[in-house]
């Protein structure tokens, strides 16, 4: 996992010196230094650069211990409308926003620009059979034993055949990365109805029903490719909690708590 | 505090809610005023006075000490308390601090659900918390004050040695060897887990703040009545009015309420300049506080601090009067329960399950 993050983080480094000048791409670098990065949902989903909106008031405020977002200033910023999903249709127009992630998994524009451009490469096979692909699975090792689905799916039933920055629906059409709950909910029908009803996933925003909220998809809170692996408990990668709370005055440690604490 | 003179057998005027329809009782004031010692006016006239002299913040002190429980002030009144609020945070802590004294809205009542299944236990919501609400966030003993608890209880595990084991031995066994295999227990679990990496295989987490009860029992125990519910749901405290009795602590069931047993620590740079009179204003030292549910934000139709932040979205929040709403749907569908529902508290915070 970390190897494959060292790589993709190459890989964008090396396009993104390819496509600007070397003066800017030192400029960036400079700011990176004292820019504050923290993560939404889960790490590597989607993160947040923190930044002042007004004198005195963050987009977000983010945890020193894990540098995960603690508090929104701005639960609208960089989003852009949900699009159409179907039978959510009580909520008025522009008042269901996401924040694109398109751009987030920009490995994507590495892989449309080399291979994947739309063109169908002779030879592609007409049945729907996995076959193995060795460049693929070296340059993504997560999909060497792809645990979801528990091998009755593979690439190609949520990725776009020659569109590598679309996923797929039960037609063959494009389904943008920015709404994955329309390919999701093919197999998980249960939790889209219960997403779309703001019962499972998140949203933030104002709480009214017709409220605007920004809409938390799928991918955001779940890594599909690794979701049912053993790191994982309850759909979600682990990660390190906040620190625990301050202990009564005069008590050294928390032991008590781990002592056989019903009474015989 | 004050003795009933009502005749024997006279019939108790109904208990309401609104305490300007409330049998009238001596207050302070009547108290001041029957003493002829000081009246408003005169009150008023020493505060201009003080103005005069420059010393505004002994005004404002002044004012502050005698103005009414939040809830008999005429709207005037409360509004000259958030202005001398306002003016007072405001030099404190440097910024323009606003104080909301906004009121119920009608047909809003609030209603919260969280989902036990879903929770993984990485506190994130106990620190959005503690950054919206402004609690005391100092290192040494009673400064540092978090609203919401969260809970880890063992899964636990029956073991095949200890089946056929038990006491008394012998003659019948009584209690089985695995009669005190903590699984799943409720309220007896740990709250300062620090494991490298949550939510841990062995493990569940229940989440705890104030539970904003329909019969809360701290309102019924407050001497000077300064905690109440509002119309549309949470229950909050006046912290003016506070004389830090704890008499609510002890018969919060939920464990809900904190002491500022210190002078708060709330540096300048990380206080929340958005604040409502009855939520997150600053507070200072001998009163109790607690959770509302993020008053200066759901009253202006804004999610409270801790549904935003949590990463797996089991916090869910809306008007329970709405059957639309994320709570109503919940109710509707999900499996729901109430912590300690035998206390007959009614609390509007539900805890479910897929
Ligand atoms: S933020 Fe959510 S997952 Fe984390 S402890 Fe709080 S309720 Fe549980």
């Amino acid at each position: 996992m970390a190897m494959n993050r060292i790589v993709r983080h190459a890989l964008i480094l090396a396009a993104c010196a390819g496509f600007s000048a070397p003066g800017l791409a030192q400029d960036a670098e400079k700011k990176e230094v004292k820019e504050t990065i923290c993560f939404e949902s889960r790490k590597g989903a989607s993160e947040v650069t923190k930044r002042e909106i007004r004198p005195g008031l963050p987009n977000v405020k983010c945890s020193p211990t894990t540098d995960a977002v603690l508090w929104y200033g701005d639960p609208y910023e960089d989003t852009v409308p949900m699009g159409k999903v179907p039978l959510l249709d009580k909520i008025p127009e522009g008042h269901a926003v996401v924040k694109p992630r398109t751009e987030k998994l920009s490995l994507a524009s590495t892989c449309t620009l080399a291979c994947h451009n739309g063109v169908t490469p002779p030879g592609f096979p007409k049945h729907k059979k996995p076959i193995p692909i060795p460049t693929m699975e070296a340059m993504v090792p997560d999909v060497k034993d792809l645990q979801h689905g528990r091998g009755r799916i593979w690439c190609l039933d949520c990725h776009h055949p020659t569109r590598r920055d679309k996923l797929v629906d039960n037609f063959g059409d494009p389904v943008s990365l920015d709404q994955p709950q329309l390919l999701c909910g093919k197999c998980h029908g249960d939790k889209l109805r219960d997403w779309r009803d703001g019962i499972h996933g998140k949203r933030i925003g104002e709480f009214a029903s017709t409220g605007k909220k920004r809409w938390f998809v799928c991918t955001e809170c779940h890594n599909p490719h690794d979701v049912q692996n053993g790191a994982h408990q309850r759909g979600f990668t682990q990660l390190k909690p906040e620190p625990p709370p301050q202990l009564p005055a005069g008590m050294k440690d928390a032991r008590h708590e781990k002592v056989h604490p019903i009474a015989h | 505090m004050s003795i009933d003179k009502r005749p024997l057998g006279e019939p108790a005027l109904p208990a309401s809610a609104d305490p300007a329809q409330a049998v009238p009782k001596a207050t302070r004031r009547d108290f001041l005023k029957a003493g002829g010692m000081l009246s408003l006016s005169s009150l008023m006239g020493t505060a201009a006075l003080m103005a005069q002299t420059d010393d505004a913040k002994a005004t404002i002190e002044w004012a502050e000490h005698f103005q009414k429980n939040y809830r008999l002030m005429s709207d005037e009144e409360k509004n000259e308390a958030r202005i001398r609020l306002e003016r007072r945070h405001s030099a404190e802590y440097g910024r323009k601090v606003t104080v909301d004294i906004s009121g119920a809205q009608p047909g809003v009542l609030m209603g919260y659900a969280l989902n036990v299944r879903k929770c993984i236990g990485c506190r994130r919501c106990v620190k959005a918390c503690v950054e919206e609400n402004n609690q005391s966030r100092g290192s040494r003993p009673g400064e540092r004050i978090e609203w919401i608890q969260v809970l880890r209880m063992e899964r636990g595990e029956f073991s095949e040695e200890r089946m056929n084991h038990g006491y008394p031995e012998g003659l019948g066994i009584q209690v089985g060897g695995n009669a005190y295999t903590p699984v799943g227990q409720v309220l007896e679990g740990q709250f300062h887990y620090t494991p490298e990496a949550v939510p841990e295989k062995d493990a569940t987490y229940m989440p705890i703040a104030c539970m904003q009860c329909e019969k809360p029992p701290c309102v019924k125990v407050c001497p000077v009545r300064t905690t109440y519910r509002e119309a549309d749901g949470p229950v909050v405290i006046d912290y003016n009015w506070c004389i830090g009795c704890r008499m609510c602590m002890g018969a919060c069931p939920y464990w809900a309420r904190r002491m500022n047993v210190t002078k708060p620590v709330l540096p300048k740079d990380e206080m929340n300049p958005v604040t409502h009179y009855l939520g997150n204003r600053p507070r200072m030292r001998g009163v109790v506080e607690k959770c509302h549910w993020c008053l200066q934000r759901t009253r202006q139709g804004r999610y409270p601090a801790c549904v935003e932040v949590c990463p797996v979205g089991a916090r869910k929040f809306g008007n329970l009067l709405d059957p639309d709403s994320e709570v109503s749907l919940i109710l509707a569908r999900k499996n729901v329960f109430r912590l300690k529902a035998e206390l007959n508290t009614f609390p509007k915070f539900f805890y479910f399950y897929d």
